[in-house]
């Protein structure tokens, strides 16, 4: 008597508490899932449409609010990047120095929420608490900065919108220095910690070949052992004086995905304190041309999850003619169907959270 | 600290992909820009990956020019090895878009290539799954037509 | 027939309402339904620096138990059929607080094509939050203007 495979389908619907609405459709049979489909779509704002509706100046908050939930630097510092290259403009190098100290700052906040939901999907509620209150500190000095915890909307073209206060320098140092003790608390509490290692090591493993093929990009291409970072691949402001390190790991599974961030927050730190101590006087905004000539330019940066990619095709006019917006979780994207194929069900979870992906960010 | 590669790498296109192209050239530094035919649109994909090692797609971008009754389909690629941009450009023409589906070269393509679908109509043959991706489930393209093409208008202010 | 009548009379005197209003006021569980960008505030608010508990305020996963809906940011067509689906099986009372200006009146996308502009078209909504993204200490002060509105409900 024959017996057939009878799959079941089962919907993770669009509310879940974990980072926003993000739908999988998880064909099952008992415990394993045979295939994941996402479906997507449920925070679609139609930002590449609208923006062709904003003059350049207006799109700088519309843009960042492509991924503000996180990472609101590297989201939006591809933008004027984009404009300055079509337009010709040279920023100052005081205000290449300020946009490297808030992008690094930001990135450590946001490795910090990506750590905070690593330790949520696996029941880990004093790293939520720990995470989210280190995170604090750095959105402090955001806030000191800028006025706004979370979308900075700090960078325009052809500079920043403000300069550094005076108590910055020895506030950030003071903070960052207590982060880098915090990160030896996070290395005992929840890197060596045997239940964590257990339900994170071996899962969702992505070779580099695959990793490449699929088009992934940051934290995940480098925790599969690939080394390839927009900074020093194609370093943009200050990044090819800064002296700090890409980590690249070797085992390729969840534990490398989330141990990864931890590292970088440590290289960040690094770039942050240098820039500080480098920082040069002058102006911070250079004069630009009131409309971009025709053309196209590319532009990348290396937000916290991943290249951040822009392409802007201008017809002279003041609105765009088309802005393209590559964000690194739609690229991420394909690595979760690929990923969540007969594995066990309370995996899933955890590849997903492993992987960063932001539904925002996904949907734009 | 890349002076000459995009050199080569031109040279390399103009040789190897000879009646495909239609025009290629240097933007700057580590950018470069090939346009073919679109029937001829696989072979030269296939080409830029194995021959010269363009791996990681990055993007999939549809623009719309409705005074040239064309829609303009790019593909951005990284090579990994070069540290190279290469923009590959293709027409396909505004009335009946259609292409041939790059997901067997440059598999990252797929949700690309989707989206560019329900936003601008183009058709991907070969494409396993051209079904809604980004937008409300019960959205009719007939109605309400394609949401980047430019006759596609906003609320008016 | 009249045994319910005299329960109703009973339960709105005013030692009995206050005493019911005031437990239920203290003990607002919440459902995250984060959409938008005010969803880190949402994470903060319930933690150690400005930890809304204080106030009862305790966000629970099970929707059968909680009474109170913070929708952060905005809601896209696709997402409202949901949306109501997740405020009908909420057992009454139930409350909601719009927070960010997404959620008030679409807010930056005023013009888009799939974004439902204000989430008071979907569900009803007891207190608006302005902001972008509101601060954690404007969370607070919602929390407390709704349940100054629900010391001061007539019950049945």
């Amino acid at each position: 008597m024959g017996s057939k495979v009878e799959a079941m389908t089962l919907s993770m619907g669009p509310q879940h508490p974990i980072t926003g609405h993000f739908r999988f459709i998880l064909e099952i049979d008992g415990d394993i899932v045979l295939k994941l489909e996402p479906d997507i779509g449920y925070t679609h704002r139609g930002i590449e449409k609208v923006a062709e509706y904003r003059t350049y100046i207006q799109n700088l908050p519309v843009v960042e609010r492509v991924n503000s939930y996180c990472d609101s630097m590297g989201t939006l510092l591809g933008y004027p990047r984009v404009l300055e290259e079509l337009m010709g403009i040279e920023v100052p190098e005081r205000a290449k120095y300020l946009r490297v100290i808030a992008a690094e700052l930001n990135r450590i906040a946001s490795h910090l929420y990506a750590i905070c939901l690593v330790a949520i999907s696996t029941g880990f509620e004093t790293m939520l608490m720990w995470t989210i209150n280190d995170r604090e500190l750095i959105l402090d000095l955001l806030e000191m900065l800028t006025g706004q915890r979370i979308t900075l909307t700090y960078p325009t073209v052809g500079g920043v919108r403000y300069d550094l206060p005076q108590a910055f320098k020895e506030e950030a140092l003071k903070r960052l220095s207590y982060l880098e003790r915090r990160l030896e608390d996070y290395r005992k509490m929840m890197l060596e910690n045997h239940t964590f290692k257990m339900r994170t090591q071996g899962v969702g493993v992505l070779k580099p070949s695959d990793a490449i093929r699929l088009g992934i990009v940051g934290p995940n291409l480098r925790a599969s052992g690939v080394k390839a970072d927009v900074r020093k691949d194609e370093p943009y402001e200050v990044y090819d004086r800064m002296d700090f390190e890409i980590p690249v790991l070797k085992n390729w599974d969840c534990y490398d995905r989330a141990l990864i961030r931890a590292l970088e927050i440590e290289q960040s730190i690094r770039i942050v304190k240098q820039a500080l101590k480098e920082l040069p006087e002058g102006p911070i905004r250079a004069r630009i041309p009131p409309l971009p000539p025709k053309g196209e330019a590319y532009s990348r940066v290396e937000a916290a999850r991943g290249e951040f990619g822009y392409y802007l095709v201008s017809d002279g006019k003041d609105k765009p003619y088309r802005l393209r917006i590559v964000s690194p979780s739609f690229r991420n994207l394909i690595a979760l169907p690929f990923l969540c194929r007969n594995v066990p069900l309370a995996d899933v979870p955890i590849i997903y959270i492993s992987l960063d992906l932001i539904p925002l960010d996904v949907d734009r | 600290m890349h002076r000459g590669v995009e050199e080569e790498l031109l040279k390399a296109i103009k040789e190897g992909l000879a009646d495909a192209l239609v025009e290629a050239k240097v933007w700057r530094p580590q950018r470069i820009e090939v346009r073919v035919k679109a029937e001829k649109l696989i072979e030269a994909a296939r080409f830029l990956r194995d021959k010269l090692g363009f791996d990681h797609i990055a993007a999939v971008t549809g623009v719309d020019y409705p005074e040239k009754r064309m829609i303009e389909v790019i593909y951005h690629v990284w090579s990994t090895g070069r540290m190279v941009m290469l923009a590959l450009k293709t027409e396909a023409s505004r009335d009946k878009p259609s292409l041939p589906s790059l997901v067997n070269v440059w598999e990252g393509a797929l949700y690309h290539e989707r989206e560019t679908h329900e936003m601008l109509g183009v058709n991907f043959e070969g494409h396993p799954n051209l079904s809604l991706l980004l937008l409300p489930e019960d959205w009719d393209w007939s109605s309400k037509g394609y949401p980047l093409r430019k006759d596609f208008v906003l609320k008016e202010e | 027939m009249a045994l319910a009548l005299i329960r109703k009379k009973l339960v709105n005197l005013a030692p009995i309402r206050g005493l019911l209003n005031w437990g239920r006021a203290w003990s607002l569980w919440s459902v995250h339904l984060e959409t938008g960008c005010c969803g880190p505030e949402d994470m903060a608010k319930s933690c150690a620096r400005f930890d809304l508990e204080r106030w009862g305020c305790l966000p629970f996963p099970v929707l059968r138990e909680c009474d109170l809906i913070f929708v952060t940011g905005l809601v896209t067509k696709k997402m409202a059929k949901r949306l109501k689906l997740v405020y009908e099986q909420i057992p009454e009372p139930k409350y909601v607080i719009a927070l960010g200006d997404c959620a008030i009146s679409g807010g930056f996308w005023y013009d888009s094509y799939s974004v439902v502009q204000g989430v008071d078209k979907v569900i009803p909504v007891d207190v608006y939050v302005p902001g972008c993204p509101p601060r954690p200490e404007a969370w607070t002060q919602a929390l407390l203007m709704l349940q100054e509105k629900i010391r001061g409900e007539r019950l049945a």
